[in-house]
């Protein structure tokens, strides 16, 4: 039998339809046949449960990462699909990508000031240079300290004395608090009267031989960037990871190598949401390079463990080098380049007029102008074109989570000699965070934890908890029973409120499934009349929300939902 | 269908055709991950680590595709590797027209390498050479080269000495010239001041030229025009002190370079022998965070006869060509002095690609005196410069003079 699909649109639309299918790996049972809910739902963690011990290092080609993206990934379509690895809530569950911490569960000034740290810092009475620095654009060396252990040594550039390890000791804190898993970064000092070379050390030379790291070696690295006035450095100390590298992870497909590793990454929700994480905090660099799989032994078992790896091109952090447009246009973009060609430059772009309070150790980083959805990185990724609004929603009530305590004690771990500085960071990141929960909380319906009892159905509007919505006129339910084995509903009644408190129906079983969608209307965000469905199932006498659809697929009509602007 | 797609495919249906296999019984709610043990039969923990089992036999190394290969070899030469062969579009001289050529790199170190090319172009300009280069001296204050070769430019377009010369009075000549020099270029704070000392000895044998044009001999006589016909060997030592603001030669948006010549030509047979300076500054400012960028250059080139020795024909300085004054041709203009001033207005497409609208003027002189504003020829024009942060491999010009409607520009460096 041969199967021939020769129009371009059924091919799309038989891929789209099996993606759908795929879906329900995580949201929904098994198929047409299986149970909506297993009675394990919501799961709150993604298991790795096959040993993933063959997979093999690769690093992908920088500069073939870079054309793709610059040139095939941002023309490419957004599937409109949910993200596959939210669990039956819409939340997405711990993995060997993620762990849910704010948003999910208090976290204090001092966890975040600890972040990621699990060891001791490192001990810069001695270092010993035993590799040049193998990743990230700012300069270094790959060191062990007086104790013996290896770390990756990250300098500041002449123009951004305490920006570049500044910016790492912060984003890391940031990044961790999110969920994402960040390598122990510590700031600390590199005295040249403190450093040996390694005898086995080596270096690449243009002739593409490795031969001994030499103090000119050293030299190099160290006439470009700051130097202290007592003569020392600052540097940001990252310890090297456990367990042996992989290279990067891609923002698209699944490791072929990996058994564990089945949701295509532009559908790994936490990926999507760096659209939102990076706008916040300008986390320009989001290729590939600046990712790391490990591979490590947890629990007796072998498996891939993801880091966001390379932070450090936050906040106004650059390259130096004519970057003026960071974060207001791709590397390459069509539509500006066309304008300022047609134009003779006149067609001005926000980027050549914006303010900046420049402070060296920040950079280019503002507030005012700042507009998450016109945010560019440097590159689209796929994940970052497939964010749909329940993505950007979800990573908006993180973001929303951190108070402005919060933020002052991450960017307290900074070490800014200059308060003001330290201040200004702090504001500007306090007054994105209140532009991404403006536009982001608003763009779909608000309502979050719905729970269902005696008195009726309660729930949240987090748009109007946070500050940037007003109060829907009225929140109406319509409710249902669910056959979770044949997912059929069969409608009971609707009940309205002008409060979050909806009361239940009469009739409402006592047992099973119930369904309802919860609705707002408000005049001045008619997307929150696109219902969320919430699912409760009775378990000894009281109902629990398994189930929760903010957004449902819409391929079509979520085609552009990631970048055109909503209300 | 590309063979992808239908992988995908089949992934994927098998992934959906194995849910549905799944069981559906019920069992006590878990939130807690399972360890090394396998979950509940009907839970969605067993589902998806189900799925998990049912890749395993399917795990497959990561394969770039061949186009990922490729740039991999960028990727190596972006981590500080130099490509082994090249491309070269250097021409044995100015004006030979489109030039094809390539070059091979070996190393004889970490950082010295010895860069053998080759060029040709469409009007038969020959070259050949070879480079031995030191980028490493002095710590890394300073950078050498030995270069040896030979060339063969067929014709070379010459107009007559003086500002007033007809285009109509080209005729062509010819030189070969085998060559052998050693640069030595000292950056003694590494950064701004820049020294640079050279020697060369060179063979300059001026023929008869090819091309449309009549050949040189054919209009002047060795009385008339000095050096025609001549076999002329040089000794010619060079020194250069310079202030270099740029971010590079190669590309910068700001700053600044000052920078003055001496040279000496020493004639073997002290005919020829003569003295040139050379004064040269460029500016770059830019305006509203490098959206443009107005850039200035001034330079003055004067020749002095020695003693009782003249300047052959070919040596004096000259205007005209893709690096001077765009709209006319090369070597159009000699004479003992010659003064060029270009400005550029440059606009920022993108990260790669400037616009930029030039106007140039200059001008010939047999005296310094003369050397003013009066009488200059001048022309304007249009380019695109594609560049990265410090080099502009390709730039595509259009000019326009009195004496060329349009004249195309091609050039694998900056204008200035």
């Amino acid at each position: 039998m041969s199967i021939s699909i020769s129009s371009r649109r059924t091919r799309r639309a038989v891929a789209l339809i099996l993606s759908i299918g795929a879906v329900s790996l995580f949201t929904t049972g098994a198929g047409t046949q299986g149970p909506r809910f297993y009675p394990d739902d919501p799961i709150s963690r993604e298991p790795e449960s096959q040993d993933a011990s063959k997979a093999a290092p690769y690093e992908q080609s920088q500069m073939y990462e870079l054309m793709f993206n610059l040139f095939v990934t941002s023309g490419y379509k957004p599937s409109g699909l949910r993200a596959k690895n939210i669990n039956t809530i819409d939340e997405v569950p711990d993995s060997s990508w993620f762990t849910n911490r704010i948003g999910s569960k208090p976290v204090t000034a001092d966890e975040i000031t600890k972040g990621p740290v699990i060891g001791a810092a490192p001990d810069p009475s001695k270092w010993v240079l035993i590799r040049e620095k193998t990743s990230g654009a700012h300069p270094g060396f790959t060191a062990t300290d007086a104790k013996g252990e290896t770390w990756f040594l990250e300098f500041d550039p002449p123009k951004f004395p305490e920006g570049a390890t500044g910016a790492v000791a912060i984003a890391t804190k940031i990044f961790w608090a999110l969920g994402y898993n960040q390598v122990e970064s510590f700031l600390t000092t590199f005295d040249t009267k403190n450093v040996t070379i390694d005898p086995k050390a080596t270096v690449r030379r243009p002739n593409g031989k490795r031969t001994r790291f030499t103090h000119d070696d050293m030299n190099v690295i160290l006439e470009g960037v700051h130097r202290n006035p007592d003569g020392s450095y600052r540097v940001i100390a990252g310890r090297l990871l456990p367990g042996k590298v992989l290279g990067g992870y891609q923002y698209a497909g699944t490791r072929s190598d990996d058994p564990n590793d089945l949701v295509p990454h532009q559908h790994r929700r936490e990926l999507r949401a760096l659209r939102v994480f990076g706008a916040w905090t300008n986390l320009t660099d989001l290729k590939a390079a600046n990712s790391i799989d490990t591979l490590i032994t947890e629990n007796g078992k072998t498996i891939v463990k993801h880091y966001l790896q390379d932070v450090g091109s936050t906040f106004g952090m650059c390259n130096d080098f004519h970057e003026w447009d960071l974060s207001y246009e791709y590397f390459y973009e069509g539509p500006p380049s066309r304008k300022r060609f047609f134009t003779l430059g006149f067609g001005l772009s926000p980027w050549q007029t914006v303010d900046y309070v420049e402070y060296p150790s920040v950079g280019k980083f503002e507030g005012k102008v700042f507009d998450p959805r016109k945010w560019r990185p440097q590159t689209p990724t796929t994940a970052y074109m497939e964010m749909r609004d329940d993505d950007a929603f979800w990573a908006a009530r993180r973001i929303a989570a951190f108070t402005d305590d919060l933020i002052r004690a991450a960017v307290h771990t900074g070490e800014f000699s200059d308060p003001k500085a330290e201040q200004y960071l702090a504001d500007v990141l306090i007054q994105r965070r209140e532009k991404i929960k403006s536009v982001y909380l608003t763009a779909v319906n608000p309502i979050v934890n719905p729970a269902l009892d005696s008195k009726g159905l309660t729930f949240e509007n987090v748009a109007v908890s946070g500050g940037v919505a007003q109060d829907a006129v009225s929140y109406r339910a319509s409710w249902m029973t669910f056959d979770n084995a044949t997912g059929a509903t069969k409608p009971l009644s609707e009940t309205q409120s002008s409060t979050t408190t909806i009361p239940a129906p009469a009739g409402l079983p006592s047992s099973g499934f119930v369904a309802v969608d919860i609705a707002a209307d408000s005049a001045a965000y008619p997307t929150w009349k696109q219902p969320v469905r919430a699912f409760f199932r009775s378990e000894g006498g009281s109902w629990k929300l398994v189930g929760l659809e903010r957004m449902p697929d819409k391929p079509e009509a979520n085609a552009r939902a990631g970048q055109k602007p909503s209300k | 269908m590309c063979t992808r797609d239908v992988l995908r495919l089949f992934a994927t249906f098998a992934l959906v055709t194995a849910l549905a296999g799944s069981a559906a019984a019920q069992a006590p709610p878990s939130d807690e991950p399972e360890g090394g043990q396998a979950a509940p039969a009907g839970t969605r923990q067993a589902a998806l680590e189900q799925e998990q089992a049912a890749k395993v036999p399917n795990l497959t190394p990561y394969k770039p595709n061949k186009v990922e290969a490729y740039f991999e070899r960028f990727d190596a030469v972006l981590a500080g590797g130099t490509p082994r062969w090249h491309p070269f579009f250097e021409s044995a001289y100015s004006g030979g027209g489109f030039t094809l050529g390539v070059g091979k790199i070996s190393y004889l170190g970490a950082y010295n390498y010895i860069d053998v090319r080759g060029s040709y172009t469409i009007t038969g300009y020959k070259r050949a050479e070879a480079e031995f280069v030191a980028p490493r001296l002095f710590n890394r204050r300073g950078h050498f080269s030995l270069l040896g070769g030979w060339r063969d430019a067929t014709q070379v377009g010459f107009y007559g000495i003086g500002a007033d010369t007809s285009v109509d009075d080209r005729s062509n000549y010819r030189f070969k010239q085998p060559y052998g020099s050693a640069l030595l270029t000292v950056f003694p704070t590494r950064r701004f001041l820049m020294l640079r000392g050279g020697v060369e000895y060179s063979r300059w044998n001026q023929e008869p030229g090819e091309g449309s044009s009549p050949s040189v001999e054919t209009i002047y006589t060795p009385a008339t025009l000095p050096g025609l016909g001549s076999e002329v060997t040089y000794l010619h030592t060079q020194g250069t002190i310079g202030l270099d603001g740029r971010t590079s030669p190669g590309y910068s948006r700001r700053g600044a370079f000052l920078g003055a010549t001496l040279h000496d030509y020493n004639d073997r047979d002290s005919a020829f022998g003569f003295q040139m300076a050379e004064y040269e500054g460029i500016a770059h400012l830019p305006i509203l965070r490098e959206t443009w960028v107005l850039s200035f250059r001034a330079r003055v080139q004067t020749a002095f006869d020695k003693d009782d020795q003249q300047t052959p024909f070919f040596m004096l300085p000259a205007l005209g060509g893709g690096s001077s004054l765009r709209g006319y041709s090369s070597w159009r203009f000699r004479d003992k002095n010659s003064l060029l001033l270009s400005a550029e207005w440059r606009i920022m497409v993108n990260r790669y690609l400037d616009m930029a609208f030039f106007y140039d003027a200059g001008k010939v002189a047999a005296r310094t005196s003369d050397l003013d504003f009066d009488g200059l020829k001048d022309d304007y024009g249009f380019g695109l410069r594609f560049h990265g942060p410090f080099a502009t491999p390709l730039r595509v010009e259009l000019a326009h003079s009195r004496e060329s409607s349009i004249r195309f520009i091609f050039s694998a460096g900056p204008s200035f």
